[in-house]
């Protein structure tokens, strides 16, 4: 007897809660997967009673997890009237692009604007999954705003149609340790000489002057740039100053200025060491979150600084991550309406202070930015006395890193010589180009 | 009288949905693969061009996929090799009668319920040499020693063959421990009578009995090291280089990340027969091992 009353309480227990679930699913498929980001109560109770079709558009967002996220949102919602539905990117950046292009080239229709990043416009801006803005978003007034070569470079398709809005500007900075500066009584780095003898200065006793992030996909930033700063060209290595910046990491690793273990290392391996001492310099994208996190950040501990001087001029590159419109959009208008909002200087202001992103448009930055912003001081200089740059890429992006990070590897394993390095590279940029 | 046979139609039709259902899910894709991987898929290029058999040739020149092959090779023999070794000794182990027995039984499987995702993630840092907790506990007893893991391809292969054993040999030895368990004490007793020592025992009567439950096991542990994914996903991406790829991580990575559908197409119908293969050899040992 007591037997059967447990079972006959456990299968309605079952069936009550398949039902629940089905009862949920009912409220529409897309809201099962998204977040209800208003954060606040009210709102959030709100949200949870109004289904699909009361939702203006839908955003593929990479910044749900900020904390000041819900602020932004009701920024946005309040200023374009729009109600918007979030949906959350994954943080994996391989997931994140494989979910991405799975939407736009199924012509989903369920999301209408997404973020992505450079890799991803290299290789999307052509496939004519992205609706053109010249005439309705990204006009004549305001898109000489924006960094002219970034936005030739990485959102303009074949056509001349401007395929995404910028959500800010960033650099891929150089960041130095002022603690460490101090230590060894050097005061800038300007120079390659300089780079040089703060490089021997730092190093040793598990400490570097330079690290990195060496995993075979982040590397591409690292060998780019160090090209860039010899004055070559990344899509041509028969030019000799490619293969000088390869042989100079190489010589790097060999002296000890720079650790082989970097290879495993991601960001979020390198920003612990870099916090914890461990490394004189880097590169590195944004404006220090994580070393402001760690109480890092400041100028007598972790900075920007300029890029030093290796040939004929400074170098350096600049990227965004920038709002797109799915052509598969149902929503176009609404969403249209968004991308002029995100555009416009509230809508850069609401980004600056929500997520400290630096505005993309320089009229906007220039009237935002505080002047007590370290950023804003650096960010003028990059923009004055480097050549900026959009990275070099190729519509086969991540296949085409992903390569190039794997030779990279090999030659810093003295696996392969730099000359087949060299080689191989070249062969690689015909096979995507 | 109604006849049996006549009300046959009635179990069909309430299987048929099931069917159908079975068949879209699986049948479609089996067979749209196999169509897909004749043709020269490029989503972001454009391309869609038939293109016979190149998929196939090109896996064979591939140096990416030629790596990946021989590790997933390496990765199933060796990690199956050890699950059968391991697994019984931590199955006999666990059969025998100690305090705690029951608490042991439980936390082994802890990582096995653990998404390997997360066990790949944590992996990473764990093989850290800076921040890792194995280096960490290598230190308390040679405080010199440097090894970061994940970076040379012996070691970096070592450790994710070890991760992959923490996380499911518990869950293989459990199972081997329910064919232990139908083991009467009977015959270890007459053994003994008999004179038979602990290993002679083990020799001719635990290992006999259980030879049909481990093989029977090895079946879906090797075919699940042959599709895993996830661990590497999360915890080497592959590297350093190619040395950590897996089949199914290519088959992903060429799908959805570089868009070669074609390509990914006719690497998926390769695993696809290199299972059905090896499921087909299994099932013809157990039956001569049976015989």
């Amino acid at each position: 007897m007591k037997k059967k009353f447990v079972s006959m309480l456990l299968a309605t227990t079952t069936a009550c809660t398949m039902l629940a679930g089905c009862g949920n699913d009912g409220q529409g498929a897309v809201s099962g997967s998204t977040q209800s980001l208003d954060g606040q109560a009210e709102s959030g109770a709100e949200e949870s009673q109004k289904g699909d079709g009361e939702y203006d558009l839908t955003l593929y967002t990479i910044n749900s997890t900020d904390a000041d996220f819900p602020d932004w949102l009701a920024n946005v919602e309040g200023a374009t009237g729009l109600k918007i539905n979030v949906v959350a990117a994954p943080t994996d950046s391989d997931t994140r692009q494989q979910k991405i292009t799975t939407i736009l080239s199924t012509g989903d229709s369920s999301i209408d604007i997404l973020e992505i990043n450079d890799e991803m416009s290299a290789s999307f801006k052509n496939a004519g999954w992205l609706e053109g803005l010249n005439d309705t978003v990204m006009t004549e007034d305001i898109r000489g705003e924006f960094p002219q070569g970034y936005v030739a470079d990485m959102i303009t398709d074949k056509d001349g149609q401007i395929i995404g809005v910028p959500g800010y500007s960033g650099y891929l900075a150089f960041w130095v340790n002022q603690e460490i500066m101090d230590e060894v009584g050097i005061a800038s780095l300007d120079t390659k000489e300089d780079f040089l003898a703060y490089m021997e200065a730092v190093s040793g006793d598990g400490r570097y002057g330079y690290g990195g992030s060496w995993e075979k996909t982040y590397v591409f930033n690292e060998i780019a740039q160090f090209v860039n700063m010899f004055g070559g060209d990344y899509l041509d290595w028969t030019n000799p100053a490619n293969k000088e910046a390869m042989e100079f990491l190489h010589e790097m690793l060999e002296k000890g200025y720079t650790p082989i273990d970097q290879i495993a290392d991601k960001y979020e391996q390198m920003n612990p060491k870099f916090n914890d001492g461990k490394y004189g310099s880097l590169f590195m994208w944004g404006l220090g979150t994580d070393y402001d996190k760690a109480g890092m950040l400041g100028a007598d501990k972790i900075h920007m600084a300029m890029v030093p001087q290796f040939s004929d001029q400074k170098y350096i590159f600049t990227d965004s991550w920038s709002y797109v419109l799915n052509t598969a959009s149902q929503n176009k208008d609404a969403a249209i309406k968004f991308l002029q909002y995100m555009a416009s200087e509230e809508g850069m202001k609401a980004s600056y202070e929500a997520f400290d992103r630096y505005p993309a448009r320089k009229d906007v930055a220039e009237k935002v930015v505080p002047d007590t912003d370290p950023s804003k001081e650096i960010y003028s200089r990059y923009a004055n006395e480097c050549v900026v740059k959009g990275r070099p890429m190729l519509p086969q992006t991540m296949e085409f890193i992903s390569a190039m990070g794997t030779i990279f590897q090999s030659y810093m394993k003295d696996e392969i010589t730099v000359d087949e390095f060299c080689a191989k590279a070249q062969e690689y940029v015909e096979t995507y180009q | 009288m109604i006849q049996k046979k006549s009300l046959q139609w009635i179990a069909w039709v309430l299987i048929l949905p099931v069917l159908l259902l079975r068949g879209f899910t699986t049948i479609y894709p089996i067979i749209k693969t196999v169509f897909n991987s004749f043709f020269d898929i490029k989503i972001l290029s454009g391309v869609n061009e038939f293109a016979g058999l190149a998929n196939y040739i090109n896996i064979f020149q591939d140096p990416k996929v030629i790596t990946t092959l021989k590790f997933t090779g390496i990765f199933v023999v060796i990690s199956m090799l050890f699950h059968v070794v391991l697994g019984v000794g931590l199955a006999l182990v666990l059969n025998m009668k100690f305090m705690g027995r029951r608490f042991l039984r439980t936390i082994v499987l802890i990582p096995w319920a653990m998404p390997s995702v997360v066990i790949g993630m944590a992996g990473k840092w764990a093989f850290n040499n800076d921040y890792g907790l194995i280096n960490d506990f290598i230190r308390r007893f040679f405080p010199d020693f440097q090894l970061n893991w994940l970076i040379n391809t012996g070691s970096a292969r070592a450790a994710v063959i070890a991760l992959d054993l923490w996380k499911d040999l518990p869950f293989f030895a459990i199972l081997v421990l329910s064919g232990l368990q139908f083991i009467s004490s009977d015959i270890y007793e007459a053994a003994k009578v008999d004179g038979a020592d602990g290993l002679c025992s083990f020799r001719y009567i635990t290992l006999p009995l259980i030879m049909r439950n481990v093989l029977t096991l090895c079946i879906p542990f090797t075919l699940w090291r042959l599709t895993s994914f996830d661990l590497v996903y999360s915890m080497t991406s592959g590297g350093p280089g190619e040395d950590t790829s897996l089949i199914a991580y290519r088959i992903t990575m060429e799908a959805f990340t570089n868009l070669n559908v074609g390509y990914a197409a006719a690497l998926a119908v390769l695993l696809f027969f290199v299972m059905g293969g090896f499921s087909w050899f299994n099932m013809r040992f157990m039956s001569k091992f049976e015989d």
